[in-house]
């Protein structure tokens, strides 16, 4: 491919890489306890 | 700079926005559509790896310099306009293309050290050739020897077979390219 000649340089630095991320499989949280019932009222 | 940088080119530009260009790839993978995998359409260049950044390196001279070198040929190309791509050998893959750290901007194109696709599709690379990007869209992935996988309109496949080159195993285009998608997290090139 003939791009033909060079003109200028740029130094790009961008400031988020627009490049994804790995994936990555997180494991789920647990579940948090049940509350405990309530006494029954008197 | 480098000692490569000895060209009439030396005034620097900075910006934090990525340049993004045209560019096409070869693609090979596994004869069940796995293993995806981008490739340079010319020369023994690195593959463009799902996920990472590809980076460009250069030996042309013997001695290692940073890619890319204004005195040289080196870094990851890519055009400005889609029409250059169809003189480019076996593009099975068009895609836009971000670039960035070093970016050498040439009349027709750049050269850069870091690049990843932004968005893909497959082509059938006969159609590309005759028509550009108006050609037909590929019906099916030929499996071909050294895992090279070759989209390819229904036309172009019955001229595959009539030349002598079936394929070893036929894929269903829309499927290898949804998955190619998958594969390095873009959107499709709507084209």
């Amino acid at each position: 491919m003939d791009i033909g000649a060079p003109k200028r340089i740029i130094e790009v630095e961008p400031a988020v890489l627009p490049v994804p991320g790995p994936v990555r499989e997180e494991p789920l949280p647990a579940a948090e306890p049940a509350p405990a019932p309530a006494e029954p009222g008197r | 700079m480098s000692s490569v940088d000895t060209g009439l080119v030396t005034a620097v530009e900075r910006t934090t926005e990525p340049v993004v260009a045209w560019r096409s790839w070869a693609l090979t993978g596994r004869r069940d559509g796995t293993r995806l995998l981008l490739r340079p359409v010319a020369g023994r260049a690195h593959p463009w790896h799902p996920r990472e950044v590809a980076t460009a390196t250069c030996r042309r001279s013997g001695v290692f310099h940073e890619a890319p070198a204004i005195g040289c040929t080196c870094g990851l190309h890519a055009a400005q306009t889609l029409d250059i791509l169809r003189w480019t050998k076996c593009p099975a893959v068009l895609g836009r293309v971000a670039l960035w750290g070093r970016v050498v901007e040439h009349e027709l194109g750049y050269r850069a050290r870091f690049g990843y696709p932004q968005r893909l599709r497959l082509i059938c690379q006969f159609c590309f050739w005759q028509k550009g990007p108006l050609g037909r869209t590929p019906a099916v992935v030929a499996f071909y020897p050294r895992d090279e996988l070759v989209p390819l309109c229904a036309g172009h496949l019955e001229s595959a077979h009539a030349s002598g080159m079936p394929p070893r195993r036929l894929l269903p285009a829309d499927l290898v390219d949804q998955r190619l998608r998958d594969t390095y997290a873009v959107d499709l090139l709507a084209i």
